[in-house]
């Protein structure tokens, strides 16, 4: 006969952290979100795709013993023993208004609607905390120089969370400077893929209109069942 | 050839494009090549006149910082950043000659640059082309370029402030400058004098005090017609923007006011030595050069064989 | 004529030492001789100049010098650090005076007043040297 586990072995391991300076006790095992909700927070803005991809997630921490700011974002962070850290559900930073249209791919686009880009300080504040790991600093850089298309390379794995802007001693909105120079090189630099004009074409001959019409008539029940039994074979290569 | 490590700076990639393709293209020819560092950051201008702020002088020690390791991969480079940009210059200059002289400073800005492994060991010199032109080139070889002789184009050595000051960054004596002067002679051009040659042209306070530079360029042009000029000749981009732009906006208010076209001393040279004249990028100027120059027969001329 | 009478309190003294320490200068090295002002190509549009509002700075006159335009139409061209027979970096001290306005969260230029008309025409050298200047 085994020997039936104690309750001491048998729990999980926990560590102890502090959210917004009061502790909690948590599985070991878990991401910073996932600890959260275990701690009792519920959270209404502040999680998306829970996958690492849409930025909403943002996370600032310090450990125990450390006196460095660390960033990341919740869904994709284990939680360690001493972590004192807050989720930030929004970074306040207005965004330019303007027609990708009427712009050049030059820099004085950008800094018509991002000037403090001028502030920059090649501090690197912006690289260290990104948690894509993108050099931040380097592409603000290249839109103050109008090297636009390094500028959308560089910056094209951005998730918008916005550490980068809280961090900037120019304060800068360095996540929507990418954007634009990104917008900017798609429209003048980049030649229109194929696929895209074609699938444009397709939509705009009408190919799709009969099998929307028949999503439109299902019933909630049966749209859910679409849903879960759908798959991204392209039908008419199968 | 000598291969040199070159930082840009922010407006040679942007307003003053025919600055940095001249400068290149001579650059080759007297080979003394211009390299561009594969990757940099604003150099920080105008330089903090502070003792205290530290934040302030990060930018230029990373330029200098990236620049060491750029020299690596060329040839036979001494470990020298040229710029082109005065403004550059004096801030690369400025900060590289604290450092080397306040290790204090330097350590608190390694503390700040040892995460992104760039840290500086104060093992860079930085020049500005000119000096390379003077001191390494020599105008007997510049001389020797020229297939185009600037006959006829009556040229006035505009420094700004920038090449002259401070101390630690002139790049020649600061009241009585020739490296331009001499420059200017060696490409065949009239020379003329003008007693203005580092009045300021109000730099930055293009941006909120427009009045203030509108008033220095009127001074610093009217100087330098009266002595007959026909062009002036500068080494920094916002002087260059200055002057030009300046020029263009009082001719519409005052009857009479004939403005002179404002060149990069490498615009002059590529001119004299017979580049194409697409590389001057003229279209980004605001007073034409390029009539001046027909009239003068230095362009649109077919070679004489 | 009339006369009127200076405080020097601890208040002024806090001041010289601020501007001391920011610029890295003797304040009280300068003897007034105003080669400062006379080679400034920029003392037409000053409303007070150079050498006097180092004196103001020499008497703690805080708020005086504060209500100068005399350093934000300095452009640094540091024609006067070079000239000083005292070996002032005069220009430093219209920079540190310029810091301690910016320091007490004063912007100079407020750059979302800029025209967008403006950004778009203006080199990016001068917007840079600018705000280094002209923000905090």
């Amino acid at each position: 006969m085994s020997k039936t586990k104690t309750k001491e072995e048998n729990a999980t391991p926990t560590v102890k952290i502090y959210i917004m300076g009061s502790m909690h006790e948590v599985p070991a095992s878990l991401t910073i979100m996932k600890a959260m909700e275990y701690a009792g927070f519920k959270f209404k803005r502040g999680a998306g795709c829970r996958a690492g991809f849409c930025g909403a997630c943002a996370t600032l921490y310090r450990k125990a013993g450390d006196y460095r700011i660390y960033a990341a974002l919740a869904c994709q962070t284990q939680v360690e023993d001493g972590m004192v850290l807050t989720q930030l559900p929004f970074v306040p930073a207005p965004k330019g208004i303007y027609d990708v249209d009427s712009l050049q791919p030059t820099a004085s686009s950008i800094l018509k609607f991002y000037p403090e880009v001028a502030r920059c300080l090649s501090c690197n504040a912006c690289s260290k905390v990104c948690p894509q790991e993108i050099q931040v600093m380097d592409y603000v850089q290249y839109c103050l120089q109008g090297q636009i298309d390094k500028a959308a390379e560089l910056s094209f794995d951005c998730v918008q969370c916005g550490l980068c802007a809280i961090r900037c001693p120019a304060e800068i909105p360095q996540y929507h400077v990418g954007m634009l120079a990104r917008r900017l090189h798609g429209k003048y630099n980049m030649s229109t893929p194929e696929t895209l004009i074609e699938r444009v074409e397709e939509i705009e001959n009408g190919v799709f209109e009969e099998g929307f019409k028949e999503l439109k008539s299902l019933s909630k029940d049966d749209l859910k069942k679409r849903y879960i039994e759908r798959d991204f074979v392209d039908q008419k290569k199968a | 050839m000598v291969q040199y490590s070159y930082f840009p700076g922010c407006n040679l990639k942007t307003n003053a494009k025919g600055f940095e393709e001249t400068a290149i293209a001579v650059s080759k020819k007297l080979e003394a090549e211009l390299v561009e560092m594969p990757s940099w950051n604003c150099c920080g201008t105008v330089h903090t006149l502070t003792s205290d702020n530290i934040m302030k002088r990060i930018a230029p020690i990373r330029v200098l910082s990236r620049s060491r390791k750029h020299v690596e991969t060329l040839k036979e480079s001494p470990n020298q950043v040229v710029t082109l940009c005065s403004m550059c210059n004096s801030t690369l200059k400025i900060v590289n000659n604290e450092v080397k002289k306040d290790q204090e400073i330097l350590d608190k800005i390694n503390y700040q640059l040892e995460e992104d492994e760039e840290t500086y060991e104060t093992d860079m010199e930085v020049k500005h082309f000119l000096e390379i032109l003077r001191d390494i080139v020599g105008y007997e070889k510049i001389s020797e370029e020229v297939v185009n002789p600037l006959k006829g184009l009556k040229v006035s050595p505009y420094y700004g402030c920038m090449l002259l000051h401070p101390e630690e960054a002139k790049i020649d004596d600061e009241e009585m400058p020739d490296v331009l002067e001499s420059l200017v002679e060696s490409l065949g051009a009239d020379l003329v004098m003008s007693p203005l040659f580092k009045f300021c042209c109000g730099s930055y306070h293009i941006v909120d005090q427009e009045y203030i530079v509108s008033s220095q360029v009127e001074k610093i042009v009217e100087a330098a017609k009266r002595r007959g000029a026909n062009a002036l000749v500068v080494a920094c981009p916002l002087c260059a923007y200055n002057i030009d732009q300046q020029q263009k906006a009082m001719a519409k208010n005052t009857v009479g006011k004939s403005p002179i076209p404002v060149f990069y001393f490498t615009q002059l040279m590529a001119i004299a030595m017979g580049e194409p004249v697409k590389i001057n990028h003229f279209q980004d100027h605001f007073i034409n050069p390029e009539p001046l120059l027909k009239e003068l027969g230095l362009i649109g001329r077919k070679k004489a064989k | 004529m009339s006369y009127e009478y200076l405080k020097f309190g601890k208040e002024e003294k806090d001041f010289i030492a601020k501007i001391e320490e920011i610029s890295g200068q003797n304040i009280y090295s300068c003897y007034q001789c105003g080669k400062c002002s006379a080679g400034c190509v920029f003392s037409d549009k000053m409303d007070i100049t150079v050498n006097q509002l180092i004196h103001l700075i020499q008497l703690g006159q805080k708020e005086k010098v504060l209500k100068a335009n005399t350093h934000w139409v300095c452009s640094s061209c540091l024609t006067c650090s070079v000239r000083c027979p005292r070996e002032i970096d005069v220009a430093a001290l219209m920079e540190a005076v310029r810091e301690y306005s910016l320091r007490e969260d004063y912007e100079k230029v407020i750059i979302s007043e800029i025209s967008k008309e403006a950004l778009d025409k203006l080199p990016n050298i001068a917007l840079v040297s600018n705000f280094r200047k002209k923000t905090g």
